[in-house]
């Protein structure tokens, strides 16, 4: 039976959260959408959310803190998975023409390497060397030890949270594409349902898709949430990508192969973690790479392996 | 994202909030447009604001007397407005011992050239409809708002007949009886 790929697989988890949203639109018990969701007087709301309404009305609400608390708990154990299997912007990027010519490349590529090693394998151990040398990088894969870099998102983060405070209202919600998306979706529903009609439903649209275009790395460089959550998700020791050494081509029979580092979104080289671009905190746990390796040697487990180093 | 801050000082409409969102400052501050309250509301007093109601309110929830009205959540709810128990950020809120004759959401006015009761026709639907004796006739029989007693409850809006259910006033394009937010100080 041929595995579902992972991105269809957040594609219908996507999917299944905007239904119970659109769900919610419609019937009375409040439940909400992502920008805060909950039962009753429980809710959840985006962190960004919770702390830019807190500095713009400069007062602390009590359960807008504990939302922030529940937040934290869950980014501490899913990493920013948020990116990947609940934000919808991801999903609307997809629609976009580019990606599947890079899935395309990716899956020659694999197959390239996996030709590769079948070469090597009759070949001499001459590359033992690189061999040992790649089995050392992994050690320091778990620990993801490199050094938290703040990029262009802290700085859209730092001016949000600061605009935020000097004009008194949440701005960012303004422009989030998160917000957009799902009021587009309310305001279709609403259109259907009372003949309700607003430029709104034109604006929100073309704000979206002016944005998603002109900045065709939103999650990459723009977006604060994003960057709000990889502040806290550098501590996220679950579901962390893990590579099986004696799978992996690259450790295993030394072969440059460097697909997952291609399929991954954030730019993520989970084989050599000390030159990679960036650090295993901006993980969304997409699952790209375990699909994309050639030989399957990726997994994402609950816990780290116990051979990985703290 | 400064310069979207510098978005506040375009000019918005002002609307009639749920109850507890009368301090327009702290309810835009806070507001996270979550939507629970406008989906909780009971009657389904509430509707998003959209553009044309001011580019900062896009989004934030707003009475729609036209759905529904206010009735404070007193007939299911022992008085407590569900908005308000389920806003996550405190942007609804009422202060210590409000009551709906203290929580103001807006005031009534007539449009006579609408109204069928100003139109001698006898019209007293808002009169019977209003919770709180907000509505009189004159010796005409024609409706009046005493602004004291009024709270913007939106009861009156909703059963005003003015271009609904066969009511047809020629120039109309709004109830006949309409709430309007407080002028803010």
């Amino acid at each position: 039976m041929k595995k579902i790929k992972a991105h269809t697989l957040r594609a219908f988890t996507i999917a299944f959260i905007l239904l119970l949203v659109a769900i919610g639109y419609v019937t009375k018990f409040g439940l909400g959408n992502l920008s805060g969701a909950g039962i009753d007087v429980v809710s959840l709301l985006c962190p960004l959310g919770a702390l830019s309404t807190m500095l713009a009305a400069k007062l602390v609400i009590p359960r807008a803190v504990i939302a922030l608390v529940l937040s934290i708990i869950l980014i501490l154990v899913f990493g920013r998975a948020f990116c990947a299997w609940v934000c919808p912007t991801p999903l609307i990027q997809r629609w976009f023409p580019g990606r599947s010519a890079k899935a395309k490349e990716l899956k020659i590529e694999a197959a390239d390497m996996v030709k590769e090693a079948e070469g090597v394998e009759s070949l001499s151990t001459a590359e033992n060397g690189v061999k040992t040398s790649c089995a050392t990088c992994s050690e320091s894969l778990g620990a993801g030890k490199k050094k938290w870099k703040p990029d262009s998102r802290h700085a859209i983060l730092g001016g949000s949270l600061l605009s935020a405070a000097v004009f008194g209202f949440p701005v960012f919600c303004l422009i989030c594409p998160i917000g957009l998306t799902l009021a587009t979706i309310l305001l279709v529903m609403r259109l259907f349902a009372f003949g309700e009609t607003t430029w709104t439903l034109l604006l929100f649209p073309a704000i979206l898709i002016l944005e998603l275009v002109v900045f065709r790395k939103w999650c990459k460089k723009i977006c604060p949430l994003g960057a709000l959550i990889s502040l806290c998700s550098g501590l996220n020791r679950t579901f962390r990508p893990s590579i099986d050494d004696s799978k992996c081509l690259s450790s295993s029979k030394g072969i440059a192969c460097k697909v997952c580092n291609k399929a991954c979104n954030e730019d993520i080289d989970i084989r050599r973690p000390e030159s990679s671009e960036r650090s295993l905190t901006e993980c969304t746990k997409c699952r790209d790479c375990a699909d994309a390796c050639p030989v399957g040697a990726i997994s994402f487990p609950l816990l780290p392996p116990h051979n990985d180093k703290k | 994202m400064l310069g979207l801050g510098s978005l506040t000082f375009i000019e918005s409409k002002e609307l009639c909030r749920p109850p507890g969102g009368q301090d327009e400052d702290r309810f835009v501050a806070l507001c996270l447009h979550c939507e629970r309250c406008r989906e909780i509301c009971p009657k389904t007093a509430l509707s998003p604001a959209h553009l044309e109601d001011g580019l900062l309110n896009m989004r934030s929830p707003k009475m729609d007397f036209r759905q529904g009205w206010c009735d404070y959540c007193t007939e299911n709810h022992d008085g407590v407005p569900q908005c308000v128990k389920v806003c996550p950020t405190e942007a609804l809120k009422l202060p210590e011992g409000a009551m709906p004759e203290t929580v103001i959401i807006g005031k009534a006015e007539i449009k006579k050239e609408w109204c069928l009761g100003w139109l001698l026709m006898g019209c007293q639907e808002c009169v019977r409809a209003c919770p709180y004796e907000a509505l009189e006739v004159d010796e005409y029989k024609r409706p009046v708002v005493i602004e004291d007693k009024c709270n913007g409850c939106g009861a009156c809006e909703y059963v005003c007949v003015s271009l609904e259910k066969g009511s047809y006033i020629s120039g109309a394009t709004d109830r006949a009886i309409t709430v309007h937010p407080i002028e803010r100080s």
